[in-house]
């Protein structure tokens, strides 16, 4: 059975990483927080994002108003998830939505800065798994493979970090198949 | 179904609305460094790995990435919110430099709106790529050499218990706190601007700067100079002096 699903990469981003766009990512993500944390960290007594959360209620919204700073990068990438490739090498992953998540931080010290990115993928249908690949369909094609259609699919490499984050299994009402009994004396025992 | 018309249609259209709530705790789960989970095996004769690593997909270099600025740097902050036009020019001046004007300081405003709401923050949630008003009434531009900023807005709502009021926060370059504070509105202009328009279902403001608990040890420092009329619009202006 085709199942419909939403696969969620977890890119991370830490002092360690080097591609233009992480390290700018990086830079602009440690500045926002920094800026931000001042706020509640005047008096010298809280320094890391862990601090600043579990002590300031008022701090709630510190998350949000540090992806301020990569909401741009982000729309850079014209709705293609990062980093994962199909069999080709190529980019292939469409999302529009993503969420922001501060790992760590610490005003303190930049090297110890560390984000991640989920980006969520536009719905897929999943047709098979080949050698730790998955072979997908963009959108949901269940229809299309009800009615024999030749349906345009792609093979994606399964990797840390990538996940199936949701699964429609079921088939609406209308599409599923029916179980006809073939025309021969097998099925008519009299 | 073609990709394009795939990618325009979205995902809530596809799925509906009940499949997103569970998938939002789905992909929710608390940290895993990646030094823990991946596997890499090396020193094999032939070179091959196991485990869960994956060899680096080839791609080109572009889209290239450019330097860009926080989605808070913006001169009209107003977004979707409505209300009487109000322009802010709020000029820095440096104590610590005779009061001379400090030029590229970060100054960041934001304000409630005609109903007295500030803008309602994504905090942990998803976001959406094409989503452009999230952070109505509130933004950021970096002084002039003349130490001026100057945003487009409206003139603030108000909420109980507190007087009409912009928050300030200015960073030096390179993004240290000089000085968190607000700004005051004038009372009489207060009365006019809240008896018409989106603002007149709300009413009047039920805290004056004198009896509010931030401006009630007096607004000197505090207080805007304001002109305009409610057709044209009003421009504030404000100084304020940082220990840059």
């Amino acid at each position: 059975m085709k199942r419909l699903i939403q696969l969620c990469y977890r890119k991370i981003i830490d002092a360690s990483s080097e591609k233009a766009w992480d390290k700018y990512v990086f830079d602009d993500t440690w500045m926002e927080f920094f800026m931000q944390a001042q706020t509640y960290t005047q008096d010298g007594k809280y320094h890391t994002f862990q601090e600043i959360s579990d002590k300031i209620p008022a701090a709630g919204n510190m998350t949000y108003m540090v992806s301020t700073a990569a909401i741009n990068y982000i729309r850079q990438l014209n709705d293609i998830v990062p980093d994962i490739a199909n069999v080709y090498g190529k980019l292939c992953l469409p999302f529009k939505r993503f969420k922001f998540e501060i790992i760590h931080s610490d005003i303190r010290d930049k090297s110890a800065h560390k984000v991640a990115i989920y980006f969520y993928s536009e719905p897929i249908t999943w047709i098979d798994k080949l050698d730790g690949k998955l072979l997908v369909a963009y959108g949901d094609q269940r229809e299309a493979f009800k009615s024999g259609q030749e349906v345009e699919t792609e093979l994606i490499p399964l990797q840390p970090y990538l996940n199936i984050s949701s699964v429609i299994s079921g088939i609406p009402a209308e599409f599923r198949e029916i179980d006809y009994p073939l025309p021969t004396s097998e099925n008519n025992p009299s | 179904m073609e990709r394009k018309e795939f990618l325009k249609r979205g995902f809530l259209s596809a799925l509906g609305t009940s499949f997103i709530l569970p998938m939002v705790s789905a992909c929710s789960s608390d940290t895993v460094d990646p030094e823990s989970t991946t596997e890499t095996t090396t020193g094999t004769t032939t070179g091959t790995t196991t485990g869960s690593c994956t060899t680096t997909a080839s791609e080109t270099a572009g889209p290239f990435p450019t330097k860009t600025p926080s989605s808070l740097v913006m001169t009209d902050i107003t977004s979707d919110r409505s209300g009487t036009k109000l322009t802010v020019k709020i000029t820095i001046q440096n104590k610590n430099n005779s009061c001379a004007a400090l030029a590229n300081a970060i100054v960041d405003i934001w304000h409630c709106d005609a109903g007295g709401n500030y803008s309602e923050y994504g905090g942990t949630g998803m976001q959406s790529t094409d989503f452009t008003s999230v952070h109505f009434l509130r933004g950021r531009q970096t002084t002039d050499a003349n130490g001026l900023v100057t945003f487009t807005s409206i003139y603030p709502g108000w909420y109980s218990g507190r007087a009409p009021h912009i928050h300030v926060h200015i960073y030096n370059i390179s993004g240290t706190s000089l000085l968190v504070t607000q700004i005051a509105f004038d009372q009489t202009i207060n009365n006019t601007v809240y008896a018409q328009g989106v603002y007149k279902s709300h009413g009047l403001q039920d805290t004056t700067n004198s009896s509010d608990n931030v401006f009630g040890d007096g607004v000197g420092t505090e207080l805007a100079s304001f002109t305009g009329s409610v057709a044209d619009g009003y421009n504030l202006a404000h100084t304020i002096v940082v220990n840059g």
